[in-house]
């Protein structure tokens, strides 16, 4: 199997004949079932609790709430910023978070035991708008931080953007903004543990079992190696399985109770209780010059992280650093803010923040074209970054600029679209573009992962991993790669992935990083595990400097004329001598923190590029905007698994089409599928991936990501096609029916 | 009175089914068939779907008991002994398989449909699967993989 190709994903049978076990099929007969008791409102202070009717309820075996936590009863991803009660203690921060849980021998008796617990909730003064939040005098939604509700801001300065503007031939200056998004996985959170030896093992769906593992031994009190965390097949994460969820319950009750116990979210629960997408209010300045050249963007963000932390701080600081897009701007200005509120807590969502921003850069594009007379892609081919040139944080990126060859590729089709367009009756068709750059890895921090890979005596060879697979393909990828590095086939190589016990750290799986980072770690590991083979071949030879190669399962000396070894000879010399034969592999991306004032900095080692188009057709008497047809050309570095690559950008294309069109959380009225729509296979657009590879010096035989980038273009592309069909810029999202029509109905009355 | 129903082919004769079960939980919780999905649990969204004498219906929505006398295939007794159906070996071979949570409903509402119509062209797959949804792949390789299973249905390819 050739890298490049399409390769067959690893657990794809399993999955099409229904024995993959995901965390929402954990369960055995016996294990007791969790519920939680939510809070009818929030926030609100804990007057009295009173759990004596749940213990009454017949199968009832225990009732917690937060007394019972025995160590650290607030979590979160990032370190400084763990913040979230699992339980609540006394006070509510938002509607709906846990305040007990319930054990129950069975999940009907659960559900009654979690419905008799009488809670008694007095209200207490909240604020659910940002903007809000950060007046004086808003009521604070945690009490004890010095920062009040701002949890976070950050600029990006270069240069002098108001001199800049000043001078300016063309300037724009709009508003953007974007509601809160589900993720809607299809499978909801779930999980099992038990208790073994004085160990909890917990065995649920998650993105990052290392960081789990974690977060569950500070909640217990507990040292890390005292909580095995096991990834269960995981059935989609977009993010949203990021934040720990029913890993905490799970812990909890099946170390008091050390009884295996079980835990599954229902739909609600999941909208409910679950991160979203952050929402965004965008206030742009962007200026040029006569030509189309970007003189300067001043940009100000705002955004809510409700009532939690979550990944507030890494999507405040990747808005900020993407705010002005894949383009050379000399001088920027961005700030961009993140406030506390009482709704329910927001946090990584594919792309994190940048699909929002991405909103506002290109529609800032779309309005200098038009301003300036110039064609959008022309005028994006102007300023798209090329090598050896500077982003926002003055960075100079000296490979892996894919933006013009991605635009170059959309461009014959973006031409007979928009020369193609037709408008009949009630319908008006429209093209629009959408361009991103996306950085791969965590925002100007050490973000390593680490792998093992090992040589069994019986000829196997094994890949360690503990990167979660959640059905982006790592799986795969990393086995082709390591295949590819050693001169296996894939089938080849034995897969041990997201075990704490077994398996080491590498990260988690956000930020399109694992193919990047842990691609990287897995081909150190292989160096490795090549060279403690080579070393024993020449051990077993006596000859200590002989030139060998490794190829596959032989050993040859270098230059084809000498001797040869098969590897299974060497292999059973080191174990006879009693020497195991794994190594161990690492990568950390270069970069540098980001100035605390400018923002000035090398955030990222590497940074996919993207271009998209998308046509549309607007029913004008009904407000309904199909998305016809999507172009999506990614810079994606190499493609190691071409299938997988274009899998990742249909159904990235058909999220962003959802986000752009139909999705947005309203806290009480969205509580499941009927009333928050995603797109079904009768809204699919007819997608065409294009790569482009514009290999990235740093990356595993070139490649990047695509996880994320897959996603960031497409809403800005069908805004921009949805405001070229109604011929006004539509810069709020979603464009819902209720948004176009009103668009339309305002425009006919504003005619004369 | 028992619950008596064909399933994947098999007589099964269940007693003490409360009448408000669903088949959903019967399958997952009582038979320990956990291939069949929930996703919402108010049928919007095909995760558990199954065949009821060969028609798609949600299973979260149908009451255990509606089974009774008729005939269940859950994707457990879609494939033989040794080899996959034309659908499974379509859906694994096209990539239409990411997270694989909605696989199972959607291989069997494919079924269903190439079942009525062996060679169905995009806009009727579309709106036949309209009642699966699927967060992971844009629907694209799925149609890909329902086009090619209906070739292999037809005997056109190997």
């Amino acid at each position: 199997m050739m890298l490049g190709a399409s390769a067959i994903r690893v657990g794809a049978q399993d999955r099409a004949t229904g024995k993959t076990r995901f965390g929402f099929d954990q369960g055995r007969e016996g294990d007791l079932f969790l519920v939680c008791v939510r809070a009818a409102k929030g926030p609100a202070r804990i007057k009295s609790m009173d759990y004596a009717p749940a213990l009454a309820v017949p199968g009832v075996v225990r009732v917690f709430t937060a007394g019972d936590i025995p160590g650290q009863n607030r979590l979160g991803i990032i370190p400084v910023s763990k913040d979230q009660e699992f339980l609540a203690q006394g006070l509510v921060r938002h509607y709906g978070q846990a305040v007990a849980l319930v054990a129950a021998e069975s999940r009907e008796a659960a559900l009654a035991g979690a419905r008799a617990v009488r809670v008694e909730l007095e209200d207490l003064p909240g604020v659910f708008d940002p903007a809000e939040a950060l007046a004086a005098g808003a009521p604070l939604v945690h009490a004890d931080r010095a920062e009040g509700n701002l949890l976070k801001e950050n600029r990006i300065i270069k240069g002098d953007a108001e001199a800049a503007l000043a001078r300016s031939a063309v300037l724009v200056e709009a508003e953007y903004a974007i509601g809160r998004v589900e993720h809607a996985a299809l499978e909801m959170e779930g999980g099992r543990a038990y208790y073994q030896d004085g160990r909890v093992i917990v065995k649920a769906c998650t993105q990052n079992p290392h960081y789990d593992q974690g977060d569950l031994a500070l909640f217990l009190g507990v040292e890390p190696d005292r909580v095995r965390v096991v990834q269960a097949e995981t059935g989609g994460g977009f993010g949203g399985k990021l934040d720990v969820s029913v890993q905490p319950y799970l812990a909890l009750a099946a170390w008091h109770l050390k009884r295996p116990v079980r835990m599954a979210y229902t739909r609600e629960e999941t909208f409910l209780a679950t991160a979203k997408r952050h929402p965004f209010r965008m206030r742009y300045v962007s200026g040029a010059d006569e030509e189309g050249r970007l003189t300067a963007v001043k940009a100000e963000l705002l955004s809510d992280t409700g009532a939690f932390a979550s990944y507030g701080l890494a999507v405040c600081m990747r808005a900020a650093v993407h705010a002005t897009g894949p383009y050379l701007v000399p001088n920027v200005a961005v700030n961009c803010r993140m406030a506390y509120t009482n709704n329910t807590w927001n946090g990584a969502m594919r792309g994190f923040g940048v699909p929002q921003v991405a909103l506002a850069h290109e529609g800032q594009m779309d309005a200098l074209a038009a301003a300036l007379g110039m064609d959008p892609l022309e005028l994006r081919l102007k300023n798209a970054l090329r090598a050896d040139q500077a982003t926002a944080t003055g960075q100079v990126l000296k490979s892996g600029v894919g933006l013009t060859q991605c635009l170059e590729r959309l461009r014959p089709i973006y031409e007979a679209w928009r020369h193609g367009l037709s408008h009949g009756g009630w319908h008006r068709q429209g093209v629009g573009l959408g361009c991103m750059y996306y950085g791969i890895g965590n925002t100007g921090v050490s973000n390593p992962s680490t792998a093992q890979m090992e040589w069994l005596p019986d000829g196997r060879v094994v890949l360690y991993t503990g990167v979660a697979e959640l059905g982006q393909g790592s799986d795969t990828v990393l086995r082709q790669l390591a295949a590819q590095r050693l001169g296996l086939e894939p089938e080849e190589i034995d897969l041990c992935r997201g075990d704490t016990d077994r398996t080491t750290n590498a990260g988690a799986s956000s930020a399109s990083r694992q193919t990047y980072i842990s691609g990287n770690a897995v081909l150190n590991a292989a160096d490795n595990l090549e060279e403690l083979l080579l070393t024993g071949a020449r051990e077993l030879l006596g000859a200590r400097h002989l030139d060998l190669d490794l190829r596959g399962r032989l050993i040859l000396e270098k230059g084809g004329q000498g001797r040869t070894l098969e590897v299974k000879e060497v292999a059973r010399f080191l174990a006879s001598e009693g020497r195991e034969i794994k190594a161990g592999g690492r990568f950390d991306p270069n970069f540098t923190a980001l100035d605390p004032a400018t923002g000035q900095g090398r955030p990222y080692a590497a940074y996919a590029f993207a271009a998209q188009c998308a046509l549309v057709e607007v029913d004008t008497a009904s407000g309904l905007v199909k998305v016809k047809e999507v172009a999506a050309a990614h810079d994606v570095g190499r493609a190691i698994n071409r299938r997988a690559v274009m899998g990742q950008i249909c159904g990235g294309v058909m999220m962003g089409v959802g986000m752009a069109l139909m999705e947005e959380y309203q806290q009480g009225s969205t509580d499941n599928l009927q009333n928050y729509h995603i797109p079904t296979a009768a809204d699919a657009p007819r997608v065409t991936p294009l790569i482009v590879e514009e290999p990235e010096e740093t990356g595993p035989y070139g490649a990047k990501g695509v996880g994320e980038p897959a996603l960031i273009p497409t809403a800005p592309a069908v805004a921009g096609a949805v405001s070229q069909a109604l011929g006004r810029p539509m810069r709020r999202l979603p464009l819902n029916l209720e948004r176009v029509m009103e668009a339309i109905t305002t425009a006919e009355d504003q005619q004369p | 009175m028992e619950l008596i129903f064909k399933l994947n082919g098999e007589e099964v004769r269940l007693s003490q089914v409360p009448g408000e079960e669903s088949l959903l939980t019967l399958l997952r919780e009582r038979l320990g068939l956990t291939g069949t999905k929930e996703g919402c649990g108010v049928g919007e969204c095909g995760a558990c779907s199954v065949l009821l004498d060969g028609k798609v219906v949600n299973s979260c929505l149908t009451a255990a008991w509606q089974a009774a006398g008729r005939e269940v295939t859950t994707i457990e007794g879609l494939a033989g002994d040794e080899d996959l159906h034309p659908v499974q070996r379509a859906f694994v071979e096209a990539g239409a398989v990411q997270c694989g949570f909605c696989t199972p409903g959607m291989i069997l509402a494919a079924k269903s449909l190439l079942d009525q119509n062996p060679d169905p062209d995009e806009e009727v797959i579309k709106n036949a699967l309209a009642g699966n949804l699927c967060r992971c792949t844009g629907y694209h390789d799925i149609i890909r993989a329902v086009r090619r299973a209906g070739k292999l249905l037809r005997g056109e390819t190997s």
